[in-house]
């Protein structure tokens, strides 16, 4: 089995530094676990963040050089077409570029593959070139799909942990570069400026809240009634 | 208690949607009932910072460390009475019936296990504001897989059923059909799961862009993180958009009408996929990263039999503090705080923990905190949304014995 | 011939054997790394290292220096004076046989001491197995020897016996050299070899150098895999290891049941050189040891289930150096430890999850909770803390370190920067361009990060000038003060307990007395035991006017917090937390405070529930106390104005 890591540009979130994105890290996890061949593929024109992935457990990694506003789809069909992998793993949406995710799903249109989202776990299939793979879903639920190879599938949060990083291993990956086509990127009818932190709904009760559900020295069966009832209104359990 | 009192029952039964043929019981838990008229009240800054103040003379000083339910005082108590009294006959539930929509706006809604989620209302509202925006008279489309309950008050107005066979593909070639047909205004999708794919199957399907994950959101504006946080992009609402999560006030205003909108496309089927099949999370032995409810139980509880028994009742995923998994009482893994778990859970319902902050840190994004400690002035009793005081060894077992009779 | 002529060729024998048996060993240590060492130096000192700094250690069981001194000392001066033997007229003499008869009952006695120890039950923390038979040779040799050259100072009345008398000599004397190898006996010539050859020569000249030698990260193999891949002397330092079981007595990871002992540690590092799949240690288990399977050898990876050392082993290790104080023999087992963490970590990325995620931080941030620099000073608003920026120069730069960003650290920081406010210090911070210290990076192998950070930090401290560096955190104080000058960065550094003491001698402080408190103080590692700094903070206690208790390991020998070396994110589970252990041996001194100087203690001491002292860190003390002084000056003065002119 052959499989592609598709690694973004992505930036660490609070030093803004180029760095390995963790769901890529997670993804080569996941393909590492399924065996045969694992490479990695970057589009654009920073290696530094990617090529931690050689210490996440890769053993390569193609670099198409492309300059950094371009679109990286049509370089990477080119590219994967010729490559002809069973499988293409990438993340949910890149961390540090345009960020919108939509990447792999225009590049499963391009090659013309079916996309899984949000897989937590891989297993080959009973029947060759299948694939089992376990979405996550809402409370730890799970849809398992057995999907035929070749596909695309992006990585969710909950997979595994990625292995840990090898400064060693990093150092002796391979790097492959390869030049590529750069294709205009679409212009952006809107407009960019400086980011700004906005405020998220607020999640946590506020104290005044608790202070009407304080409740000193309750009898325990008073007790039990108001954690159900806590629970019930809230939405958390509905029990009998 | 200083509080009006809300009898759960009672409001309860006045939830219970008079449903049709099934039978089954159904509760629309958003509506506003008269023995529980606006759920909590009110706050007052001004009244809360006036009781605490300090009666002493010379320079002004409050005392905050005090709650208000300590110093509040009989005027806070009947404020908070006029303001429900007023409410609860202002707010008689009037349906708001949009009879020709000027335009749709389509609501994504996911529903996991059928239930409204908290993202899903916020899907709901942001579509809601966008319905009303210029001049209003747009209408919400709830785009649902399965019927579902709550969703004229979350704020739709028509709903629209595209049933799914498992796969995402064929789904979002239904959305597709329907969007084509009706050429809504604005579809609007949770960034999340499968709402996030299925935005993004329709961006890549109709070649139109997706303004993806929105964090903020208005009638005129929608702006976006880009370039990992370090820029942002802004533009007037485009017709695909994803929402991030609590970015978005659900709605609050009138209910809609949820009336039915019927539309019929021939289901496609997706060759590639072989089988999908459902395998539903078991809360006992969900990671506790991932499930929606945690009981846990720290060094003041001694029975771990009852424990275990009663987490199993609950449905809840059993967590600990570090003391007792040190203890060998519970496994490492049942750990939550810095050095365990770090939860994303919605309710956490500690019992005999004294919230160090090591363990706070892991609780961090838990919504619902109920915390049953002897010690009032435990951190875990201050950070609780339903604080009790008393032997947790009493506690488990009266609940033991409640869940049971409810379940028979 | 009478036998005892035959005593001096007994010996000519027991060193054939032994050279041949030790010349096994020479081997194997030769096929370890390159090492410099200065012969010359270390011979002349070696009877100083010996006589000084082992026989300190030695001292401190006293059971152990009564015993060793005579048999050590007997065995030396019977063998010695057999070899003169070989001179025919020596043989000759009788008075010379009563001399040799005199320095085997030395050792007999010695020997007499040394079975004490073992017999009927050995101390816990001894051997047994070979080395339980060890003083049964020892005897057999020494009372032979007795009966034999005694027999020869009265003229052999009696030959048949003698002869019997002498084959016991043989018999043990044999079994001794023979056992050279592998045995007991190895740690004569091993340890002075050790002595002579030190990794770490330095410290027996007080030096706080540090032991970690930066790698040449583009070689071909980070870190210590196997045998070989250890300096020679490394190696043969593992050797001289006499299995005293001092190191396990005080190690932390040991008492809280971790899968961990020093002394096991280093047997098992002594045993893989040979190779085989046995190990013949007869000590103490690790504690709920994890099963390995034992392969060994110069080429075997030794840190492994399938090895001889588990990994959980090398994780539990806080790095405090507890093994080394007490070590007899001067072993290095932290250095050991690391370097092989270093290889787990660069080359396999074997490190445990929890581990991972701060070097993660690292690598993404520069900071192992994962904060922005920029907001390291965000606990200090409304104090004054100038930046360094502003001016490029102060007296004193005050190095913040991972406390800024944890609530109970910020306290603390928040009480040392206003006691300098009010001793008038002209101090400043870097802010935003302190990077972390990398110490964290370090104790867990990650040298790579730790290089990177290190040459950052050095790059930035030279661009400004100040006088000295202080810090509240040890960890950091030892890693900008002893591991920092590696990589060019020579600058001087100060403790707050040290630097506040010299404000308080200075009169620059006037703290009032905090009396009727009884305190206890905890020495963090990297403060006492590490750069041997245990008297300032105790005089800063005694300033204060404060009740000192001494728990029953104080000073460089005191017990670790369990917070160093990255345990607290390994997070090896054990029976029981090390900071439960120390806090109640503070407890036990029935202080009603324990004072500490480490942001890394009072975090772990603070974590301990149920009844406890509180922790506070001397920077707190202090504060408190000069809070106190300015104010009842205030009010002196106060009073003062309203007397009548
Ligand atoms: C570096 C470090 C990392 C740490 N990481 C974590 C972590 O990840 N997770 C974690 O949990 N801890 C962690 N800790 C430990 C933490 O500091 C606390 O020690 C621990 O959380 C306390 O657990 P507890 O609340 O169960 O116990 P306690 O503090 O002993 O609290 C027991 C509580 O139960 C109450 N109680 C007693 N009897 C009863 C009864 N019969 N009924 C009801 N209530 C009763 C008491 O009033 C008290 O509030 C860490 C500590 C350190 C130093
Ligand atoms: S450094 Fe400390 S924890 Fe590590 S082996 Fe030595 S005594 Fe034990
Ligand atoms: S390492 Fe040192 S202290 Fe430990 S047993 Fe060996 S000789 Fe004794």
């Amino acid at each position: 089995m052959k499989s592609v890591v598709l690694l973004s540009d992505a930036r660490h979130p609070v030093s803004g530094r180029a760095v390995l994105s963790r769901l890529e890290a997670q993804a080569i996890g996941l393909g590492t676990a399924l065996g045969g061949t694992l490479t990695g593929l970057h589009a654009g024109d920073c290696e530094d963040g990617v090529q931690e992935s050689l210490g996440h457990g890769l053993s390569a990694l193609d670099i198409l050089s492309l300059p950094p506003e371009a679109d990286p789809v049509s370089a990477l069909t080119d590219f994967l077409k010729a490559q002809k992998a069973d499988l293409i793993l990438a993340g949910r949406r890149g961390e540090g570029g345009f960020d919108s995710g939509l990447l792999p799903y225009a590049l499963a249109e391009a090659l013309g593959l079916p996309i899984l989202a949000d897989a937590v776990a891989l297993t080959p299939g009973e029947a060759t070139d299948t694939l089992v793979v376990d979405q996550a879903l809402a409370k730890g639920a799970r849809r398992r799909v057995t999907v035929r190879l070749p596909a695309l599938v992006t990585v969710h949060p909950l997979a595994p942990a990625p292995l840990p990083f090898a400064f060693g291993a990093m150092r002796r990956g391979t790097i492959r570069r390869h030049v590529a086509e750069a294709a205009d990127a679409s212009t952006d009818p809107v407009e960019e400026r400086p980011y700004r932190a906005r405020p998220k709904l607020m999640r946590t009760s506020s104290a005044t809240a608790s202070a009407e559900n304080l409740h000193v020295g309750p009898e325990p069966e008073e007790a039990a009634r108001l954690i159900l009832d806590y629970l019930e209104s809230n939405g958390i359990r509905r029990y009998g | 208690m200083t509080r009006p009192r809300i009898d759960p029952r009672a409001s309860r039964t006045e939830q219970r949607v008079a449903s049709g043929e099934n039978g089954r019981r159904r509760y629309d838990l958003s509506s506003r009932t008269a023995s529980n008229p606006i759920g909590p009240p009110r706050r007052d800054p001004r009244q809360e910072w006036a009781a605490s103040l300090i009666d002493r003379p010379g320079r002004r000083r409050y005392d905050r460390s005090q709650r208000p339910v300590a110093r509040g005082g009989a005027s806070n108590v009947e404020a908070a009475r006029v303001g429900s009294a007023a409410e609860a006959v202002s707010t008689e539930p009037t349906v708001r019936i949009i009879e020709e929509p000027a335009f749709l706006v389509f609501a994504f809604v996911d529903a996991p296990g059928g239930r409204l989620s908290r993202f899903d209302r916020q899907v709901l509202g942001g579509a809601r504001l966008l319905a009303d925006a210029g001049g209003g008279g747009g209408a919400v489309v709830a785009i649902v897989a399965e019927e579902i309950d709550g969703l004229g008050a979350a704020g739709a107005d028509r709903v629209m059923s595209l049933p799914t066979n498992g796969s995402a593909s064929a789904r979002a070639a239904a959305l597709r059909a329907a969007i084509e047909t009706h050429a809504p205004r604005h579809v609007l999708f949770a960034e999340d799961g499968d709402a996030a794919d299925c935005a993004r199957r329709l961006s890549v399907a109709l070649g139109e862009p997706l303004f993806s994950n929105v964090e903020h959101l208005t009638a005129r504006q929608v702006v976006r993180p880009n370039r990992g946080r370090r820029a942002e992009l802004a533009a007037a609402p485009p017709r695909l958009m994803t929402l991030g999560e609590d970015r978005a006030k659900m709605h609050a205003g009138a209910p809609g009408e949820a009336r039915p909108l019927e539309f019929e496309t021939a289901p496609s089927d997706d060759q590639a996929i072989l089988s999908v099949e459902i395998i539903p999370g078991d809360p006992a032995r969900l990671a506790l990263s991932e499930t929606d409810f945690v009981v846990s139980a720290g060094n003041g509880v001694t029975d771990f039999e009852g424990f275990r028994e009663l987490a199993a009742l609950m449905k809840g995923t059993p967590g600990a503090s570090r003391v007792v998994c040190d203890a060998g009482l519970m496994p490492r893994g049942a750990q939550v705080g810095a050095s365990g778990t770090v939860l994303a859970a919605d309710c956490y319902f500690a019992l005999g923990i004294s919230g160090a902050p090591q363990h706070l840190q892991g609780i961090a994004a838990c919504e619902q905190v109920i915390a049953v400690n002897t010690d009032l002035h435990a951190a875990m009793i201050e950070r609780a949304g339903l604080a009790i005081v008393q032997d947790a060894q009493l506690v488990m077992p009266a609940l033991i014995k409640l869940l049971k009779e409810r379940q028979s | 011939m009478t036998p005892a002529a035959f005593l001096p060729w007994l010996v000519v024998a027991m060193v054939a054997v032994a050279a041949v048996q030790l010349g096994r060993r020479v081997a194997l240590w030769r096929s370890g790394r390159p090492a410099k060492v200065d012969w010359v130096a270390g011979l002349k000192a070696l009877p100083k290292r010996y006589l000084v700094d082992v026989h300190h250690v030695v001292d401190r069981d006293k059971s152990a220096s009564r015993m060793h001194v005579p048999v050590a000392g007997g065995l030396v001066a019977a063998s010695g004076l057999l070899v003169l033997g070989l001179i025919p007229a020596l043989a000759a003499s009788q008075l010379y046989w009563a001399v040799v008869t005199l320095a085997f009952l030395i050792m007999a006695a010695g020997v007499v001491l040394v079975g004490r120890r073992r017999y009927p039950r050995a101390m816990k923390r001894l051997s047994l197995g070979r080395w339980q038979r060890f003083p049964v040779y020892l005897g057999a040799f020494a009372l032979g020897g007795i009966l034999t050259s005694a027999l020869a100072a009265f003229g052999n009345p009696v030959p048949a016996i003698a002869f019997l008398t002498f084959v016991v000599a043989a018999a043990g004397g044999l079994m001794l050299a023979y056992e050279v190898a592998t045995g007991p006996m190895r740690h004569a010539l091993a340890g002075a070899t050790h002595l002579v050859a030190h990794p770490r020569a330095a410290r027996f000249e007080g030096s706080r150098e540090t032991g970690l030698r930066p790698i040449d990260l583009e070689g071909d193999k980070l870190g210590n895999e196997t045998p070989q891949d250890f300096a020679w002397n490394r190696l043969l330092s593992f050797d001289a290891c006499v299995q005293c079981g001092r190191c396990e007595a005080a190690c932390p990871a040991f008492a809280a049941g971790q899968p961990l002992s020093p002394k096991h540690l280093i047997a098992d590092l002594a045993a893989a050189q040979a190779g085989g799949h046995a190990r013949p240690y007869a000590g103490m288990p690790y504690p709920n040891e994890r099963p390995v399977a034992g392969s060994a050898g110069l080429h075997a990876r030794i840190v492994s289930p399938e090895g001889m050392i588990h990994p959980d082993t090398l994780w539990s290790c806080t790095t405090c150096r507890a093994c080394v104080e007490e070590c007899p023999m001067m072993i290095e087992h932290v250095d050991a430890i690391v370097d092989m963490r270093r290889f787990q970590t660069l080359e396999l990325g074997a490190i445990p999850l929890k581990a991972e995620e701060p070097l993660g931080h690292y690598r993404g941030c520069d900071e192992p909770n994962g904060r922005a620099l920029s907001e390291r000073t965000d606990f200090a608003a409304g104090l004054s803390l100038p930046r360094i920026a502003e001016t490029g120069e102060t007296d004193i730069l005050l190095w913040l370190g991972q406390a800024a960003y944890d609530l109970r650290g910020q306290r603390t920081l928040r009480a040392l920067i206003q006691t300098l406010n009010a001793a008038g210090v002209e101090f400043a911070v870097l802010g935003a361009e302190e990077r972390d210290c990398g110490d964290l990076a370090r104790r867990l192998g990650d040298e790579a990060t730790f290089q990177r950070l290190a040459r950052q930090n050095i790059a930035t401290l030279s661009a400004y000038r100040f006088r000295r560096i202080l810090t509240a955190d040890p960890h950091a104080l030892h890693v900008l003060r002893n591991e920092y000058p590696a990589f060019g960065g020579d600058f001087p550094v100060i403790h707050h307990t040290a630097f506040l003491s010299e404000l308080i001698a200075e009169k620059r402080l006037s703290p009032a007395s905090l009396a009727a408190r009884a305190i206890t103080y905890h020495d963090p590692c990297y403060l006492g035991r590490y750069n041997g700094e245990t008297e300032a903070p105790r005089s800063l206690i005694d300033a204060l006017g404060l009740e000192r208790r001494e728990m029953a390991r104080s000073g460089k020998r005191s017990m670790c917090c369990g917070g160093g070396g990255g345990a607290p994110s390994t997070d090896i589970p054990g029976d029981t937390r090390i900071p439960d252990i120390r806090m109640s041996q503070a407890r036990e001194t029935g202080a009603s405070v324990v004072a500490v100087a480490c942001p890394q203690c009072t975090a772990m001491l603070e974590g301990v529930t149920g009844e406890r002292p509180d922790v506070k860190d001397i920077a707190e003390l202090v504060w408190e106390a000069v809070q106190a002084g300015s104010k009842a000056t205030a009010s002196t003065s106060a009073a003062r104005e309203l007397e009548p002119a």
